[in-house]
């Protein structure tokens, strides 16, 4: 038995079906270390630990904060013990539960594998739905496929400092997804002028209209707090993917659909009526400078 | 008696049940438990969405799914008479941030499996340290995302080029991140320089060296392990790349190479269901990975550990050890090489002008990693993954054991586990 004088808040990190995607985003978080020392690790799936995994799905310890990667699937095993019983177990004894990362949120990729059967551990895309729905209170969703590691070292560090993290109806830390994947954007002045990107490859113009960026309708803060703090989907001009939504993934991620050429999803909370209007008058200006290149490397080499 | 003994630990998880003579392991069959299913996602939908669904194959090499995904589109534009002619700056991006992924995986590999598993074999009383294999692999993982946007789960190659069009700031960038991890490579694995390790040719020298990676060669002589962990003493390289080349080794012998012989067949698991398949070519096993791509360049070094002890674990682990060394300052020349004044992107028809079918075959940090589609009017008809993991732990008959099968026969069940774990299993690439 672990010493009672341990003050340490632990951590339980376990997997349902995933790709350890968030795993690994979670071990680019700058001061890593830093953090972890305020925690003792039970168990982690790659990193040394208190426990064995046979002690794990025994069910006799309890964790503070048990973090939950990987989609649910009922019918799931994780050494000769059904996946349910182990969640049961560790929520009913958590303070804290962390859905890490998209799949343990709403599902997704891995429910999109196994649509009847697999879901989140509290929702199921965005429906009230999955194991652990008895301890909804206790859950905070850190959605994202991956989740940035940022957004799990902010709640983990607020725990540690007991401070309340605040949440929306999806139960994602509202500090962290007020904000939109579009906030941030370096190619937001081509959005509001709506000159679009001809090509894939290019510094200049927006993803919107043609390439299936899903920023302006994603609750994300991507650009803001930068992946592995150098960049983001669209600065590299990859669109958004959405991928923080419940109803990721969709279909069609490089295409934009629209409705009399005006994308068929308009931005969050906009009337597609004033985003049409806005969107004739601001397509009637031609302005020089959002229509040429920002550099032209072949002409000063 | 057959003692099942579940693998944490490695990317994902599997069973193994030992089938013990005494205390030496006579047989063993390995399980792949979990199902995941992403090839049937994919059927049905347009094929650039295998660009965002495959990369969620895997955590860890998730950027090779993406260039494998992406090689095998534009084979398939080329098999419609659209070939895509890339330009230098795009294959040069898109290998860098691949081999970058492979550096960040080896790092962790051997700091957060090898040298705990192998400390605990050979009784070292070493603090450890498994935190510097995730640091050292957060500036690789800086410099991936500096062209591809974030990493994991990356989808910046498209047919035709990548997505972002970099400056020299970025590069810039890039090339101080390459130099950071090398530095920290030189300090804290080596504790002498890169050029001097990248020198040596024989194992004798590294005789009174201190460093981690010296460390671990010490361990793994104490531990006999150029005695054990014996294969198929065959490889197979699969991926075009510069930093290795395609071919068959048979020993030291090579052979030409073509994708087409691969194959995969159902697995030999007989006390668990498992949802991996065997990957085979020509219908024989063969051993991919670091081994294989460095004895197919004919690394000095390398050559001389086969020689004296063949395709041991001691081989198998030292060199992935000296590719990170090799790909640590290989990709300095390549990122040189590299003229941003070229396009990001090569304009082709639509992809619901396509037809036909595409491989596409990359090197992923454990070995081949294969894509294979089928479309019809740029709708995905059916699509299948063969990963490197799936030649190397397969799971066969004691007459026809599979290559970690293999490795793992005659040795105490400790010794097994270990050797188990130098070929780097990913379970989460085997039960794509």
């Amino acid at each position: 038995m672990r010493s009672k004088k341990d003050k340490k808040p632990t951590i339980l990190w376990f997997q349902g079906v995933t790709c350890n995607g968030n795993t690994h985003s979670f071990f680019n978080l700058t001061n890593l270390e830093q953090l972890l020392n305020h925690f003792e690790i039970l168990y982690h799936p790659s990193q040394q630990s208190t426990l064995t995994f046979d002690a794990i799905t025994d069910c006799k310890e309890e964790a503070d904060i048990f973090i939950f990667e990987g989609a649910y699937d009922p019918s799931m095993k994780r050494n000769d013990v059904l996946i349910s019983d182990i969640l049961e177990y560790y929520a009913k004894h958590a303070k804290y539960i962390i859905g890490a990362g998209s799949c343990a949120s709403f599902g997704g990729i891995f429910k999109a594998s196994a649509p009847k059967r697999n879901s989140g551990l509290i929702f199921n895309e965005e429906k009230h739905y999955g194991p652990l729905l008895a301890y909804s209170q206790k859950v905070i969703n850190l959605s994202g496929c991956p989740m940035h590691p940022e957004w799990m070292g902010y709640t983990l560090r607020m725990i540690a400092n007991n401070q309340e993290i605040e949440v929306d109806e999806l139960h994602r830390p509202i500090e962290l997804y007020s904000n939109l994947a579009h906030h941030g954007c370096a190619r937001n002045e081509y959005f509001e002028w709506k000159v679009d990107a001809d090509n894939f490859g290019e510094k200049e113009g927006c993803l919107f209209y043609k390439q299936g960026c899903r920023a302006p309708m994603t609750h994300a803060s991507c650009n803001k707090i930068l992946w592995n703090e150098v960049s983001s989907k669209t600065r590299a001009g990859t669109p958004c993917f959405g991928c923080t939504e419940p109803g990721f993934p969709r279909l069609d991620f490089f295409t934009t659909k629209t409705n009399m050429s005006i994308p068929a999803d308009v931005p969050l909370g906009i009337s597609k009526r004033s985003y049409l209007t806005l969107s004739a008058i601001a397509k009637t200006f031609h302005i020089k400078r959002l229509e040429g290149k920002l550099i032209d490397y072949k002409k000063t080499h | 008696m057959i003692t099942k003994k579940l693998i944490d630990r490695i990317e994902g998880e599997a069973s193994i049940y030992f089938d013990k003579n005494g205390d030496k392991v006579k047989f063993s069959t390995i399980a792949f438990p979990h199902f995941r299913g992403m090839e049937s996602i994919l059927k049905g939908k347009n094929a650039l969405d295998a660009l965002v669904i495959t990369p969620r194959v895997c955590g860890i090499c998730g950027h090779a799914h993406l260039m494998a995904a992406v090689r095998a589109i534009e084979d398939a534009y080329k098999n419609a008479e659209h070939k895509i002619k890339l330009n230098d700056k795009i294959e040069t991006i898109r290998e860098f941030t691949l081999i970058m992924e492979m550096i960040q995986n080896h790092f962790k590999w051997i700091y957060l499996t090898i040298i705990p598993q192998l400390s605990k074999l050979a009784i070292s009383s070493k603090t450890q340290t498994p935190l510097k294999g995730a640091f050292a692999a957060s500036i690789a993982t800086k410099a991936i995302a500096t062209f591809a946007g974030q990493w994991p789960h990356s989808s910046y190659m498209v047919p035709g080029g990548i997505t972002c069009d970099p400056t020299n700031i970025d590069t810039l960038k890039v090339q101080s991140y390459l130099n950071e991890l090398i530095g920290f490579f030189e300090k804290e694995s080596l504790d002498i320089s890169l050029e001097k390790f990248l020198s040596f040719k024989s194992c004798k020298e590294f005789e009174g060296l201190e460093g981690d990676i010296f460390d671990i060669e010490k361990n793994l002589f104490k531990t006999e392990m150029h005695n054990k962990g014996f294969s198929y003493d065959r490889f197979i390289v699969l991926g075009a790349h510069q930093f290795t080349k395609p071919s068959k080794l048979k020993k030291t012998r090579p052979f030409p190479i073509n994708a087409k012989y691969v194959s995969t067949i159902d697995s030999y698991s007989p006390k668990e269901h498992s949802y991996a398949k065997n990957a085979q070519y020509k219908n024989n096993f063969y051993e991919v990975g670091p081994l294989a791509r460095t004895m197919a360049i004919n690394l000095p070094i390398i050559k001389n550990m086969h020689r004296r002890f063949k395709d041991s674990a001691y081989s198998r682990v030292m060199s992935r050890i000296f590719e990170l060394a090799y790909l640590l300052k290989y990709s300095k020349t390549l990122l040189k090489s590299l003229d941003i004044s070229e396009d990001s992107f090569v304009k082709s028809v639509n992809i619901s002008k396509i037809s036909t079918q595409g491989i596409g075959v990359v090197e992923a940090p454990r070995g081949p990693l294969m894509h294979a589609v089928s479309l019809e009017n740029g709708i995905i008809k059916s699509y299948k993954i063969v990963t490197p993991t799936q030649y190397n732990i397969g799971s066969s008959t004691e007459k026809n054991p599979t290559p970690a099968q293999k490795a793992m026969i005659g040795v105490s069940q400790e010794e097994a586990l270990f050797i188990f774990r130098t070929f780097d299993v990913c379970s989460v690439c085997t039960t794509h």
